[in-house]
């Protein structure tokens, strides 16, 4: 993550203040900044959303779109569900050394993150739904993020942005037909229908979990840290719990 | 699409609008917070986003000029933009071809020399894509600009227009771009002098039709003028009640 150049005495400062329950601007150690959340600004997408933590000034925010594709199953993947793609991009305008080639390895972090949260039965996302026709034809749902703003906690604002997201997204409804020609052999095809209003939303995004991220300064935890606590932090713990109350 | 279908012969287009109508635009300034200036500008359904940091320190001594300040711009297209989602890597020709195009027509409308030694750095964001991508993008960065204080000689807005069955057409959108016949031109103009600050064309044009498709998006860029500086107003106005509590 970006560091800020922070001079021995702030960081000082900092570091005792968190330790006697105080944090530099003012918020217990549990406390959170505000949170601005809205959805569906994108219209050409299938679902989007914009997480903005932080007010007046200073905050992070991260954009999210969901996009759906129909893909060919290839031998070799599992046959009857669906799959999930993320990518994250953090934009030049978060920090000047994002730009050009610098924002590289920090996307790939991210990525890999959202996606060891997403993949897999932990998410609780119906990936079976996915699947349009067993070994032919599954959905799969892209999520690309655009991270415009870095100033601390951007984990946190990445999974409930891509939550948001996939909550507000709904797929095209499809018509699955099957023919069967004179041998016997059933041929499936299928058909998306093309009508904005038959859309149908996905299935377990109720499932789907929120992150909280813990970092420890000093011998204390702070919850949301700002970008100088974050220059500051020695260790952090990011835990997503699903509303089931699973890790 | 046939030519038939992209302009009917009571004169409506594909979305209903007439030869000479602009797409509805509504744009705001000062929507990113850590940004020196940064706009939100929207085109029929073309959505941009441009941040604009500076003049600051160049990132390597060696852009630095020593009389004037250098402009970077990146073009970002969001891979959910298209209707079919495109990932682009960045060093993607057409895109670099935009970006380069920005930074030229801003060249000659910012006073680079009264910033030596600093860079300029824009980062535009292409939200969703319908066409006029070129346009969208020169007027958010425009309206970024003067949202972030950077001195410019006018304001650069920009407008395309085409031509199809025989009449000029002004803000073409995806569909109308994509159709091979039609040709696409985008002029950029500083409105107060009339100057021509970018001049773009795609596909071909009768030589004796080019004057009135540019007087036709010169006439464009005049409206959309005042629709940036509408949007400026507001803002400055916006600022001036909260500074005055």
């Amino acid at each position: 993550m970006a560091s800020l150049l922070l001079s021995p005495a702030e960081q000082d400062y900092i570091i005792c203040g968190v330790e006697s329950g105080f944090r530099a601007d003012g918020r217990g150690s549990l406390d959170r900044r505000e949170v601005s959340l809205r959805t569906g600004m994108i219209s050409q997408a299938n679902g989007s959303a914009r997480c903005r933590i932080g007010n007046l000034g200073v905050g992070t925010d991260v954009l999210v779109g969901v996009k759906a594709e129909v893909n060919s199953w290839t031998p070799g993947e599992p046959e009857d569900v669906g799959s999930i793609v993320c990518n994250v991009e953090c934009s030049p305008s978060a920090a000047q050394e994002f730009e050009g080639r610098g924002a590289e390895e920090i996307n790939v972090e991210l990525t890999q993150l959202l996606d060891r949260i997403l993949n897999g039965p932990q998410s609780g996302l119906n990936l079976k739904n996915l699947c349009i026709i067993p070994k032919q034809a599954y959905w799969v749902l892209h999520i690309d993020a655009l991270v415009l703003d870095v100033k601390g906690s951007i984990i946190d604002t990445l999974v409930w942005a891509t939550r948001a997201a996939l909550m507000s997204t709904s797929l095209p409804s499809v018509v699955v037909e099957t023919i069967s020609d004179e041998k016997g052999n059933i041929q499936s095809e299928f058909d998306v229908v093309d009508d904005p209003d038959n859309l149908t939303p996905l299935e377990g995004v109720e499932h789907l979990p929120i992150s909280v991220t813990f970092s420890q300064i000093g011998k204390r935890y702070v919850v949301d840290a700002s970008e100088q606590e974050e220059a500051v932090t020695q260790a952090r713990l990011t835990v997503a719990v699903s509303p089931a109350m699973e890790i | 699409m046939s030519r038939q279908e992209l302009l009917s012969p009571e004169g409506l287009r594909v979305d209903g609008r007439r030869a000479n109508e602009l797409r509805r635009i509504s744009c705001r300034a000062s929507v990113l917070n850590s940004a020196d200036g940064s706009s939100y500008y929207e085109q029929g359904n073309t959505k941009v986003l441009v941040a604009v940091y500076g003049p600051r320190e160049p990132r390597s001594k060696a852009l630095a000029q020593h009389d004037q300040a250098t402009i970077n711009v990146e073009f970002n297209v969001a891979p959910f933009s298209t209707s079919e989602r495109r990932k682009r890597s960045k060093g993607d020709k057409r895109l670099l071809e935009v970006a380069s195009f920005v930074k030229q027509t801003f060249e000659g409308a910012i006073q680079t020399t009264v910033y030596p030694r600093s860079q300029i750095d824009i980062y535009i964001h292409l939200l969703q894509h319908d066409g006029g991508t070129l346009e969208t993008c020169i007027n958010a960065a425009t309206l970024a600009l003067v949202d972030a204080g950077i001195s410019m000689v006018d304001y650069v807005c920009a407008c395309t227009a085409g031509f199809i069955d025989q009449k000029p057409v002004l803000d073409l959108n995806f569909v109308e771009e994509s159709s091979i016949e039609t040709p696409d031109l985008t002029v950029a103009i500083l409105p107060r002098s009339g100057n021509i600050a970018l001049l773009q064309m795609e596909s071909r044009l009768h030589s004796s039709k080019l004057d009135e498709v540019l007087e036709l998006a010169m006439e464009g860029c005049k409206h959309i003028h005042q629709k940036l500086d509408q949007a400026v107003l507001a803002a400055a106005g916006d600022l001036a009640t909260k500074l005055s509590r």
